[in-house]
């Protein structure tokens, strides 16, 4: 047979001139702003944790100023970002048009790239707006600016993987929501069980925890932890892809 | 030219294609006939490497990129605009983004570039995955019933545009359960029924084989005569 499955065949010769990353970035960037459902965990989280903040946290003595960006910041890492990043793809998926995509050549790492890259941007802006509403400076800034960006990484990938591995976007939600909800809740309940603290070990939901709560705490377990859930995420998301990218 | 051998293709125990083997010349418009679920957009899907056969061999004549596709799902992003989707696109290829713009002339949306693609009719959501599909010149159209579900008037604006394409020195290779149009647009039809093809040719010299050649070429009253069965 001359032709082979593209899914696992390399494509055609790009051209030099060819931006896929690019391209589907710019897309990503136009869609974004016109779908509410990716679009209000960006809005929603920093908005509580700025109301929270000022009308609850600063005015009690026995709230940390801190405790409500750090409580919204891990849910927005483990929760919104992962059923936003599922959201997009699993829409893709459903309408086909990630199957054009695939068939103009556009590699799995491009497209992860792409609406990985996009969504990283927008959330390394929500991060920043938390640290200035939590008032972080100096190192406790580069920490928690370090800590949730990594974080970040491996909830968009974890999302995409989970979009890509959805029907439709209805069962994405569907396996995004108790994902998310174990994934960006445990951290809450490790404190109180020690066979969850276990378990959560192991989440990058935990790892951010661990440090928002504590900028003297060793960052460096935790970003490894971190990079562990990115690799684990990515090779599911890439098995994925050749997997569904066309044939669903 | 697009070739395929004895392509068989099983899905679990049923096998939806058998033997499948025809031939489309370069520069010509080659219809596949048949109803709903006889394998045409199986046979696509391999054509455009995006399942495998199980047996059999194809050859396109064409790498990915000198390929154009429109498929069953239009597969557009309905909240950005005409012009945006297919910026898109000359984006992946490397293309300047005026040919979108161009492309949407060829298919009379100019007016409608900045238009969401959610705000326009179903024929005018075809025209613009054909002017998807032909953004990149490609040698090779794939159109996967492309005027399926249009009104006669907007079917015959997609028809002049894919005969133009061909007279442009594009080989499309398309299927349709509608007879009349395969007559109209087709140089080669082949007909598939149940995953094999029960006859193929010009479509005239095929009704004229089966005494199916009135005032008309009757390729339905041939298909009938052929397989028992009657297109919806």
């Amino acid at each position: 047979m001359k032709n082979k499955c593209r899914g696992c065949a390399p494509a055609h010769p790009v051209k030099k001139t060819a931006h896929p990353v690019k391209a589907v970035f710019t897309k990503q960037a136009k869609d974004m702003f016109k779908n509410p459902i990716a679009l209000l965990p960006f809005i929603i989280f920093p908005v509580v944790a700025l109301i929270m903040t000022e009308l609850v946290a600063k005015g009690n003595d026995d709230i940390d100023n801190n405790l409500f960006v750090a409580m919204m910041a891990s849910i927005f890492a483990g929760f919104g970002l992962l059923q936003s990043a599922a959201a997009i793809i699993s829409e893709d998926m459903e309408k086909k048009s990630l199957r054009y995509l695939v068939m103009a050549g556009v590699k799995p790492h491009q497209y992860l790239l792409g609406i990985g890259g996009f969504l990283f941007a927008a959330a390394t802006i929500v991060s920043a707006i938390f640290g200035f509403i939590g008032g972080y400076s100096g190192m406790e800034l580069l920490k928690f600016l370090t800590i949730m960006l990594t974080g970040v990484a491996a909830a968009i990938v974890f999302g995409l993987s989970i979009g890509m591995l959805s029907k439709n976007q209805q069962a994405a939600a569907a396996m995004s929501m108790p994902a998310a909800v174990i994934i960006g809740f445990t951290p809450m309940i490790a404190g109180f069980n020690e066979t969850v603290e276990k378990f959560a070990g192991v989440l990058y939901t935990q790892q951010i925890s661990i440090i928002v709560n504590d900028f003297s705490a060793n960052i460096t377990k935790p970003l490894m932890v971190i990079a562990a859930n990115i690799v684990v995420f990515a090779v599911l998301f890439v098995v994925a892809y050749k997997k569904k990218g066309l044939t669903s | 030219m697009i070739k395929m051998q004895n392509i068989v293709k099983r899905f679990g125990e049923s096998t939806v294609l058998s033997d499948v083997t025809f031939e489309a010349k370069e520069r010509e418009i080659f219809g596949l006939l048949g109803p709903s679920g006889a394998g045409k957009t199986t046979i696509i899907n391999i054509l455009t490497t995006q399942l495998d056969a199980d047996g059999g061999s194809f050859d396109t004549g064409a790498t990915l990129f000198e390929t154009g596709l429109m498929l069953d799902a239009d597969g557009l992003y309905g909240r950005l605009s005409c012009l945006d989707n297919l910026n898109l696109f000359a984006d992946i290829y490397g293309i300047p983004r005026k040919k979108g713009a161009e492309a949407l002339q060829s298919v009379g949306l100019s007016d409608a570039a900045k238009k969401s693609v959610n705000a326009l009719s179903k024929g005018m959501r075809q025209r613009l995955a054909l002017a998807r599909a032909i953004l990149h010149e490609p040698k090779v159209l794939f159109l996967d019933e492309p005027t399926s579900g249009l009104d006669p008037t907007t079917a015959k604006g997609i028809h002049k545009l894919i005969q133009g394409l061909c007279d442009n020195g594009a080989t499309v290779f398309l299927t349709t359960h509608n007879m009349e149009e395969a007559v109209k647009l087709c140089n080669h039809v082949a007909l598939l029924h149940q995953g094999k093809i029960v006859e193929q040719g010009a479509p005239t010299e095929i009704c004229q084989r089966y005494n199916s050649y009135k005032t008309t070429p009757d390729l339905e009253a041939v298909f009938i005569k052929l397989t028992g069965v009657e297109l919806e």
